[in-house]
Parts: C-alpha cells; sequence; structure tokens
C-alpha cells in the first residue's frame, strides 16, 4: 500500500520508517519523522514521549492531521491482531507483488511469515516481469488524478 | 493506556448520569470527526448488545479483559518467556465468571502475545468449549475495544467507561458456505456472496476481510470502524487518495510503522 501510494505521486520509492524509525527522519515523505515519531509514542508507555510527538506532529502537519494519524494507529492496531489471530495466509497475488521488498523489510523475519506458502519459480520470474509495469501504471494513474483535480487554464473566467 | 483496567462491576454505572459516550467536545479541543464519534458510539452499542454467540453480558466481559490484559502479569510472564505456552498460572482477570477460562486466555493472549498464536492453540480452544464461531466474534470484540482505545491513548483521552451489558440472546447463525483450510478458522468464499452475506463485499475480498466472516456481523462491524480510522473500502483502491489532510503515502507510512512494530507479517 505504502509503494503503490507513493508511485502514483511520481516519488522514488522510500520505505524509511517502517523498518528503520531512526531514518525516517531523513525520509523524503514530508512529516515522516513526526508520525513515525507518533505512532512510537503512542505505542509505548512513555507518556512524556507521547505529549512531545503529539505537539510535533500539530506543529508540523495540524491538529486534523493528528486526529486522522490517530486513527490510522487505531486502525492498525486492529487488523494485525485480525491476522495474527485467525491464521490468514498473505494474498497470493500480494505475496507475488511483495517479494523483494518483504525481504528488503525484514518482514520475512517476523513469526508467522514462515506459515506462508513458499512461492513458486513461475511466481518469482512473474512477480519480477510485472513489477515495472506495476510502477508505470501507478504513476500513470497518479498523473492523471492530479490532472483531473487541477484547475483547468483553459477555462472561461466571467 | 490508562492506570489501571477497568473493572466489570463498573462498567455501565448508571449513576454516572446521561453523559453519551465519546463526547469528544468536553476533554479534547482537537478536530475529532463526527464520523468517528457516530462509529465508536455504534462500537459500544454492539459490545453491549447480544452478538451471534455470545450475550451482552459476555461481551462486555470480553471487553474488559481486553483492557485488564495490559495489565496481565501472567502474560508480562509469557512474553518473556522463549515459549508462550511454557509459562502456567491464572490470568489477572477481571470478568468474574462470565467467561470461560479458555476465552480469558484467548482475550489475553491476542492483545498481549498475538505474534506467537498458532493453529493448534486455536484448535485447543475447540477442546477447551470456545468453539471457532465463539473464538471469531471474541476476535472482533476484541480488536475492536483495542482500535478504539489505541485511538484515545494515542490521542491522550482516557479510555471511554465500558457500556452497560443488555439483555438478549444471541442470533447463533452460522453461515452455510464458510469452508475450512485457509486459514485457522472457517472462511466465506473471496469471491462476490449471495444471500444475507451479499453486502458483505463486492466481487472479491482480501484475506483480513474474510478472516471474520464466520460471523458476518463482525465483518459489518470491522467495515464501520475502519471507514472512520482509515478509509471506506471502497476508497482504498484509489491509491491517489489520503484521510483528510494526511497523503495516502503518510497514511500508509503509519500503518507500516505499526503493522512493522507489531511483527504483523501480513
Amino acid at each position: 500500500m505504502l509503494r503503490a501510494s507513493i508511485e502514483t505521486e511520481g516519488a522514488e520509492v522510500d520505505y524509511r520508517g517502517i523498518a528503520d524509525a531512526a531514518s525516517a527522519e531523513e525520509s523524503t515523505l514530508p512529516g515522516a519523522g513526526a508520525l513515525v515519531g507518533f505512532v512510537e509514542a503512542s505505542l509505548s508507555t512513555d507518556r512524556e514521549a507521547a505529549i512531545v510527538a503529539r505537539e510535533r506532529v500539530r506543529r508540523e502537519l495540524g491538529d486534523e492531521a493528528l486526529v486522522d494519524a490517530a486513527a490510522v494507529i487505531g486502525n492498525f492496531e486492529r487488523m494485525t491482531r485480525i491476522a495474527d489471530a485467525t491464521g490468514i495466509p498473505l494474498d497470493a497475488p500480494v505475496s507475488v507483488m511483495t517479494e523483494s521488498i518483504r525481504a528488503e523489510l525484514g518482514i520475512d523475519e517476523f513469526g508467522r511469515a514462515d506459515d506462508r506458502a513458499p512461492l513458486k519459480g513461475w511466481q518469482r520470474w512473474l512477480g519480477r516481469m510485472l513489477d515495472p509495469a506495476f510502477r508505470i501504471g501507478m504513476r500513470w494513474l497518479g498523473r492523471r488524478e492530479r490532472a483531473k483535480s487541477a484547475p483547468s487554464s483553459s477555462k472561461p473566467t466571467v | 493506556m490508562a492506570d489501571r483496567p477497568i473493572e466489570v462491576s463498573e462498567v455501565g454505572d448508571v449513576a454516572a448520569g446521561p453523559r453519551m459516550p465519546f463526547d469528544y467536545a468536553a476533554p479534547s479541543a482537537d478536530p475529532i470527526r463526527e464520523d468517528l464519534v457516530i462509529a465508536h458510539r455504534r462500537a459500544w452499542d454492539r459490545i453491549s448488545e447480544a452478538g451471534t454467540w455470545w450475550n451482552g453480558r459476555e461481551r462486555v466481559a470480553i471487553a474488559a479483559e481486553a483492557r485488564a490484559a495490559e495489565y496481565c502479569s501472567l502474560c508480562r510472564r509469557r512474553r518473556e518467556a522463549l515459549s508462550p505456552f511454557s509459562e502456567e498460572g491464572d490470568h489477572d482477570d477481571v470478568s468474574g465468571d462470565v467467561l470461560p477460562p479458555a476465552a480469558i486466555d484467548a482475550v489475553h493472549r491476542i492483545i498481549t502475545d498475538p505474534t506467537r498464536l498458532t493453529s493448534a492453540w486455536v484448535e485447543s480452544m475447540v477442546e477447551m468449549g470456545v468453539p471457532k464461531t465463539h473464538y471469531v466474534e471474541l476476535v472482533s470484540v476484541v480488536v475492536s475495544i483495542r482500535s478504539i482505545d489505541a485511538f484515545h491513548n494515542a490521542m491522550g483521552l482516557e479510555p471511554e467507561r465500558l457500556p452497560t451489558p443488555r439483555d438478549g440472546e444471541p442470533s447463533r447463525r452460522k453461515p452455510d458456505s464458510a469452508v475450512e483450510g485457509e486459514a485457522w478458522v472457517p472462511m466465506l468464499p473471496a469471491g462476490r456472496l449471495r444471500g444475507e452475506e451479499s453486502d458483505l463485499w463486492g466481487m472479491q475480498t482480501g484475506n483480513v476481510i474474510r478472516a471474520l466472516s464466520l460471523v458476518p456481523d463482525a465483518v459489518r462491524w470491522l467495515k464501520e470502524l475502519s471507514a472512520a480510522h482509515y478509509l471506506d473500502m471502497k476508497a482504498m483502491p484509489d491509491f491517489t487518495r489520503g484521510r483528510g489532510p494526511l497523503s495516502r503515502a503518510q497514511t500508509e507510512l503509519i500503518a507500516g510503522r505499526v503493522s512493522a512494530m507489531n511483527e504483523c507479517f501480513y
């Protein structure tokens, strides 16, 4: 999801902040350091750190963003436990398309990752073949949506 | 989280007055969206009412145990143990005899050590009197209160007082088309559904949505909360739009970091 959303913005994919919180500050994604700090403080028991982290999000991104970020934290406290408690497998298309990213981020080291069905040779090949098309498709989609939402310069003024 | 869990005996104190739950205007000056208020109030209604397999009193007890797990000394020892099944003992539970011990154990493990749950453990729940139907509904209550409490905690708000249980009998309706095999619990097929479950998803859905489908109302609840906390299911495939002032990439960065901190493979 992160990869797809960054690709649609036309930026180079920058995963810093997910697996390596310390380097979130260097991320090219605006507010990444504040948001990752907010997540970490919110999931800790350090109340002082949480106050500081909230104030930083407010300062850098605004009050509404703080509420939205807190809601997303709540959402994924729920979704991760659903996945863990029910033993669902990773969806096959996601497994194929995320193999390299999972290795890069160390997700395959997490406990239940061992339960994932190993990819067959043709699936790995397919993932590698589809990867550039995925990237081009997402960027095209992003450009199209930005063009749609941009004000038209040819529109006559009244 | 709060300094201590809320006891079942404390919940739903009618003498406390007519205050509506989730009245965010009072404790917080932050612009908490109305759809969050509605979703959280609806969740409180759902917790207090009879579900598909548990009654209202049991569902509120499950919610209370989900909070108590944070402070449970057995859970703390288990988390530090090499194997989560090596430490024996009693949980610091708060629900008395409302729930079977296996259900209390399930709630505590899902909160405090979810990544080390196993298929064999879920099967053992069945042997100890918590069938998979009941287990799936229990999971839905646990994760729902966890998500709302996590929102409060992130915002620096105290947890909301648990609701008063309401009378009523569980509907005990099991969908005919749920099948075993793909996960630890039976799930409905991923494609378009017919009949009473046709509203759960469209042409196709992901496993994390199907995960609770043995109890269709749990999926409906999940959709309500996800729409307020994250994105409506229809908006999820559109990677160009985030929620409010956050871009989709910023939203997914938060999602990814929470998942990584929880060591969730999914």
